[in-house]
């Protein structure tokens, strides 16, 4: 599972009061914590007015890539913006994330072009999320046809299929899977993300819906997961549904997941 | 320059890349047989601490075999320069599971621990009848014969394998150790055995004390 650590998120509350008062530390901290936690990539997300979203963005890059070696994921619902701020990435990341609305693949695959970068590519268009799953298999094919020109291959393209919240569509885990299924079917080597919170919107404990949520994913075949390494129940249910699978060789991750207290009661907190 | 202790740290942590770069850098260097056994015995030494961790919970069932596989992977590496097998022999176990009981994870995990204490184990399989026992006490006249078992009804199998061998004259020339879910101080002395054990590591530790 390549892990997308979420934590450094302007709309995140604390978050976004760490980049008003320009609190360094703060971000620095939330990076090295995710890193070490084994997420695979950072995602920055400004989250702040557009005026001041390219210097914040670059603030956050710079910090990020100065505390940690893991590469950045560049979040922003501008494409414009992203191509802004792409040069202050020191190595490929991921772009989070184009979709089918406006110009977005027009502006983001000629500068990926040539590059090892990787794409988010949501399933959504000037129309909106579509509520059916053809409609987002169709727009998952127009984007990898739109890379292709520009010699973006499908390994480098995770698609986000846009779980809908299951309290107002209770086929949204089925559609989710179903349009994972078909997408592989086309493009067996394209990857499969998603966020692991929408699916729980306006229900109760949706933690463990989110976690389910994720188990089930897991088994479905997804690939990434924009997610918070630090949420230790998330970490527990991706290692032990990753060992169920039969992809942990004698389970030793997750033993050494346990050992090293990342899972299950905190070290200090275990009776010698 | 090999640093032995350094090994030894690397193999208990399962440190699997690092030893197996270690010890590659060490074969570069064109060591002598007697360096490859004193590498062999560091491994060996790093066994002892995974049989420990193992013992105070730390290390996992899924960790004792890996470390089994990393032992082997680790002498393979050296077996260019170790002479002949002997050398590294600390002893000879003549191990199976008993008749009627087809369980084997825990046999499994003693023999490879055994193994990567510089036994030489003789494996039987599962569901062996005493004659079987008899039969590969006579022909490789062990050190030690490990008979294991999950079910209860191994406890009456085990004494049936302990009873051939007295009666084949054997019994004096090994030590018997039984180990499994059901064997007890009173199932041990009962059935006639030495020693017994639930824990693969302690049990590698009993044999190791008797050579």
């Amino acid at each position: 599972m390549i892990i997308i650590g979420e934590k450094i998120n302007g709309t995140i509350p604390k978050v976004g009061k760490a980049i008003a008062e320009k609190d360094e530390a703060y971000i620095r901290d939330l990076a090295v914590r995710q890193a070490e936690a084994g997420a695979h990539y950072i995602d920055v997300c400004a989250g702040t007015a557009p005026e001041v979203e390219e210097e914040t963005l670059i603030w956050l890059m710079n910090i990020v890539q100065d505390a940690v070696d893991t590469p950045l994921c560049i979040d922003s619902p501008n494409a414009r913006m992203i191509a802004k701020v792409f040069k202050y990435a020191k190595k490929p990341g991921i772009i989070n994330s184009v979709s089918e609305e406006g110009d977005k693949c027009e502006v983001i695959f000629p500068l990926i072009q040539g590059t090892e970068w990787e794409v988010i590519a949501l399933t959504c268009d000037n129309r909106g999320i579509p509520s059916d799953v053809q409609t987002r298999v169709e727009i998952a094919k127009n984007i990898v046809e739109k890379a292709a020109k520009y010699d973006i291959s499908p390994e480098r393209i995770h698609i986000d299929p846009l779980v809908m919240a299951l309290s107002a569509d209770n086929s949204s885990f089925l559609n989710f899977v179903e349009t994972l299924k078909q997408v592989k079917a086309m493009y067996p080597t394209i990857k499969v993300t998603s966020g692991l919170s929408n699916i729980s919107f306006s229900m109760p404990l949706r933690k463990e819906i989110n976690r389910h949520f994720f188990a089930l994913a897991i088994f479905a075949g997804m690939d990434s997961a924009i997610m918070d390494p630090l949420n230790r129940d998330m970490m527990t249910t991706l290692l032990a549904t990753e060992a169920l699978l039969g992809r942990d060789r004698y389970c030793r991750n997750f033993s050494n997941a346990y050992r090293k207290g990342k899972i299950g009661p905190k070290l200090e907190d275990r009776k010698k | 320059m090999l640093d032995y202790n350094a090994l030894t740290k690397a193999v208990g942590e399962l440190d699997e890349e690092q030893v197996l770069q270690m010890l590659k850098d060490f074969m570069a260097a064109n060591p002598t047989e007697e360096e490859a056994q004193k590498a062999v015995a560091a491994c060996q030494a790093g066994m002892t601490i995974v049989g420990d961790l193992f013992e105070q919970g730390e290390y996992f069932v899924g960790d004792l075999i890996f470390a089994g596989e990393l032992l082997t992977n680790a002498i393979d590496v050296l077996k260019p320069v170790l002479g002949g097998e002997s050398s590294s022999t600390i002893g000879t176990i003549v191990l199976g599971t008993v008749a009627g009981d087809l369980h084997d994870i825990g046999k499994n995990i003693f023999k490879s621990m055994a193994e990567a204490a510089g036994f030489k184990v003789y494996d039987l399989g599962i569901d062996q009848p005493a004659a079987n026992f008899v039969a590969k006490v006579k022909e490789v006249n062990p050190d030690i014969v490990g008979m294991s078992g999950v079910l209860t009804l191994a406890l009456e199998a085990m004494k049936d394998t302990v009873d051939a061998l007295k009666a084949a004259g054997l019994r004096d020339s090994v030590k018997v150790i039984i180990g499994g879910n059901p064997v007890t101080k009173e199932a041990c002395e009962q059935i006639g055995a030495d020693a017994f054990t639930t824990n693969a590591a302690e049990g590698v530790k009993i044999c190791q004390g008797w050579v």
